[in-house]
């Protein structure tokens, strides 16, 4: 599990506001392979609900998020 | 007349108002019958009222200001081209009706003189006005918006201008043939005065009214139709 | 390549979408040209494909080709064009650039209405699978949001906790709250994703004794600037629904061009339905509370040289142009303003979703230029206008240009010249 979680790509998607976060999650879900997980940490709340949203619409998925002070951090994990 | 002139400037005249009449109506009736998007279309600020609106409307559709602040040669071309237009549409009236107030105001020669100027005046700023507009064609970003309708159109307008031209300016204009051939037209026995008959002009004439005849065909299928659309797209603007 | 079905399935796209308004703009087009120096993109970059009308020719020749007697008898010289892949790829790019600004049709002799053909364009290139990508994919997530309101609902209230004590410190309130789901409340406030629109508002509605309630939804609306009218529409409905539950009488829009116009002026006309209570927009709403005296602001106390950018869903296509001027000059030592404006104004450039499309990014950033220039004429330092999609924008071009200007939201602006009991932590 804990390997699982170590990320091929991180995103600093701090300052952007929605929907940007997401916008940016999605432009680079193809840099990583399949299986591959990117870790995403944004500051806009709306985020909470978008990339979540958007892993579901798209068939990825958000295996893990975390608060990190103010901030928001997602693992996604490409599924295909 | 001779055959060709017969169903040049005779049977084609009467088919080509024909089709213009009624393609003209079938295309208002065309418009008209397409459900109208209930999406409201105006743009701000909206005229406060009806009356307004309609004012907004004739002044978009007959004085194009927004022509006006883009493009000023293009603007005084096409003002000057229209104006010249309506100026034309009188001109052939009085082939038909003489213009009376006129005539009783100015006199038999007063009035020769008049329509001898303003009809030398719109065939030359016509055939100016065309001829920019074909010219402008050849320019890009033009060249690449143009399709090869917009050329064709432009040219049989210039040569129907041309030709206009020619019988009005070339020698001593004949008021009472055109007089007699536009009545006889009008009287579904089509003819020719002698005078006409036997003179070179007759192929000009023929040539005139062939052009003539051909757009008016071709205008109820062609973007001409913004005479009559071009109030209802500005129309929508205030809506 | 794209396939014979797929030809079809656009052109029965465009038939369906075929009304009175698109068969006018088909027929009285005279290809003048006109409209080229109205478009800030064929302005910035030259490219023949952004004017507006050549945008509108793409769509002309297929109609041509299908419905019309010219296209079938004279194909080559109405220029009659099946959509093939060179066709599609050009009305991609024509239709996806465009910012749906109007300013062309501001400008065309016949009003003639580009924006009726881009969007007309990107649905059919939605039906067959070419759309624009990232946008259908905020579209779906939008969607998707409204259908697992419960999965979302503890998440988006949790994401609020900091932005509501932050509200109860800067109105010196402890009570105060930020309503969700208020039934019977007066307004439905729909915010943007994200807290920046939510804070100010919260803190306008306490001190002007506002009853409203927040939305759970977000304004912005992808599946508009998709091109799918279906889509869009549902990303309206969850809250049109949420407003007709709770009973208020009006929905307030966000600083939103393109959300307000949705709302205002296409909803009713895609649901079939007439609304139940009225559409308002943010600005509006604001100038009411000033203008009825229930918020008070400090006259000249931005000194700074401000200038205000009409968004064009906003000024030409939604019809504020004093109201936010109102309040700007109700702060503002110093008001410039920029030539040309109001019904005039130059695109900002970021309209029509192309904030989200990076593939579009230069050709943002190149067709702000006329921006930039009306900017850096002004000599302001702060730029205020209520559009999120204008801010974005015209951050970026701050940035790249080196503008040195500070880019405000009007409540921000509101709230910053407020009295307010409470400071503003650091
Ligand atoms: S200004 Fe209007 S009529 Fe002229 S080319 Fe543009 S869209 Fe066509
Ligand atoms: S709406 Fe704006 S961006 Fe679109 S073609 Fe017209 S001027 Fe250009």
């Amino acid at each position: 599990m804990a390997d699982e979680l170590k990320p091929d790509l991180e995103l600093d998607l701090k300052g952007l506001l929605c929907p940007l976060p997401m916008v940016r999650v999605s432009q680079n879900i193809t840099k990583v392979a399949v299986g591959g997980i990117i870790k995403a940490t944004a500051s806009d709340p709306g985020s909470m609900a978008d990339i979540p949203s958007w892993a579901r619409t798209t068939g990825n998925e958000v295996v893990k998020t975390e608060r990190d002070g103010k901030n928001f951090v997602f693992y996604v994990k490409r599924l295909k | 007349m001779d055959w060709f002139s017969f169903i040049v400037a005779g049977i084609m005249v009467y088919v080509a108002v024909a089709v213009f009449l009624i393609g003209s109506i079938y295309r208002v009736i065309q418009w008209r019958r397409a459900p109208k998007s209930t999406v409201k279309q105006g743009m701000f600020p909206r005229a406060e009222n009806p009356f307004k609106r309609t004012l907004k409307l004739g002044k978009d559709s007959l004085l194009f200001p927004q022509v006006l602040d883009t493009d000023r040669w293009m603007w005084f071309f096409v003002i000057g081209m229209h104006l010249a237009g309506i100026g034309l549409f009188f001109g052939h009236l009085r082939l038909l009706f003489e213009i009376t107030p006129l005539y009783n105001a100015l006199g038999a020669g007063g009035m020769e003189t008049l329509a001898s100027w303003v009809g030398g005046a719109i065939g030359i700023s016509l055939f100016i006005a065309f001829t920019y507009f074909l010219l402008r064609r050849f320019k890009s970003p033009y060249r690449e918006l143009s399709v090869p309708e917009d050329y064709l159109l432009l040219l049989l307008i210039l040569l129907l201008v041309l030709l206009g031209d020619h019988l009005r300016l070339t020698h001593p204009f004949d008021l009472a043939s055109y007089r007699d051939y536009m009545s006889s037209l009008l009287h579904f026995k089509p003819a020719f005065s002698t005078a006409i008959t036997f003179s070179a002009d007759k192929w000009v004439l023929d040539a005139h009214v062939l052009t003539a005849n051909m757009l008016l065909i071709y205008f109820p299928f062609s973007k001409l139709v913004h005479a009559m659309g071009g109030f209802a797209g500005n129309l929508l603007r205030s809506e | 390549m794209v396939t014979r079905e797929e030809q079809d399935l656009a052109v029965k796209i465009l038939d369906e979408k075929t009304n009175r308004q698109l068969l006018y703009y088909l027929d009285i087009c005279t290809r003048c040209g006109i409209c080229k120096d109205a478009c800030h993109q064929y302005v910035a970059t030259g490219d023949v494909l952004y004017l507006p009308a050549s945008r509108a020719q793409l769509i002309r020749k297929v109609f041509r080709k299908y419905f019309t007697i010219q296209g079938k008898l004279i194909p080559s010289v109405v220029e009659a064009t099946a959509p093939n892949d060179k066709l599609l790829e050009d009305l991609y790019r024509a239709s996806y650039a465009c910012t749906s600004c109007r300013r062309c049709m501001y400008y065309c002799p016949f009003s003639i209405d580009t924006t009726w053909f881009t969007s007309i364009g990107r649905a059919m290139l939605v039906a067959i699978g070419r759309g624009a990508t990232i946008l259908g994919e905020l579209a779906d997530a939008a969607i998707m949001k409204g259908e697992n309101i419960d999965m979302f609902r503890d998440i988006l209230i949790e994401g609020l906790k900091d932005t509501e004590d932050e509200f109860k410190a800067r109105v010196g309130d402890p009570a105060a709250t930020i309503p969700i789901g208020k039934k019977g409340a007066h307004s439905l406030y729909v915010a943007l994703a994200g807290t920046h629109t939510i804070l100010p508002m919260a803190i306008i509605f306490h001190q002007a004794k506002a009853d409203w309630s927040l939305s759970l939804f977000e304004a912005a609306n992808y599946g508009y600037f998709y091109g799918d009218t279906a889509r869009a529409k549902k990303i309206a409905q969850r809250f049109v629904d949420e407003a007709k539950a709770l009973g208020v009488q009006e929905l307030i829009i966000s600083e939103c061009g393109h959300a307000y116009r949705v709302m205002e002026f296409l909803y009713e006309a895609w649901a079939k339905e007439k609304l139940p209570f009225k559409i308002r927009a943010v600005v509006d709403v604001m100038h009411d509370y000033i203008k009825e005296g229930r918020i008070k602001l400090k006259p000249g106390s931005l000194l700074e040289p401000v200038t205000y950018h009409d968004p064009c869903q906003v000024g030409r296509n939604g019809g504020f142009y004093e109201e936010p001027r109102n309040i700007v000059k109700a702060v503002a030592a110093d008001y410039r303003e920029m030539t040309p404006n109001r019904e005039k104004q130059w695109c900002c450039g970021g309209g029509g979703g192309l904030v989200a499309e990076s593939e579009f990014d230069t050709l943002r950033q190149v067709s702000g230029q006329k921006k930039v220039e009306q900017i850096r004429k002004t000599g302001a330092k702060v730029l205020v206008t209520p559009c999120e999609n204008c801010r974005l924008q015209i951050e970026m071009l701050n940035e790249k240009n080196n503008l040195g200007i500070r880019i405000s939201s009007m409540m921000d602006l509101v709230v910053e010249s407020m009295d307010l009991p409470g400071a503003k932590p650091a």
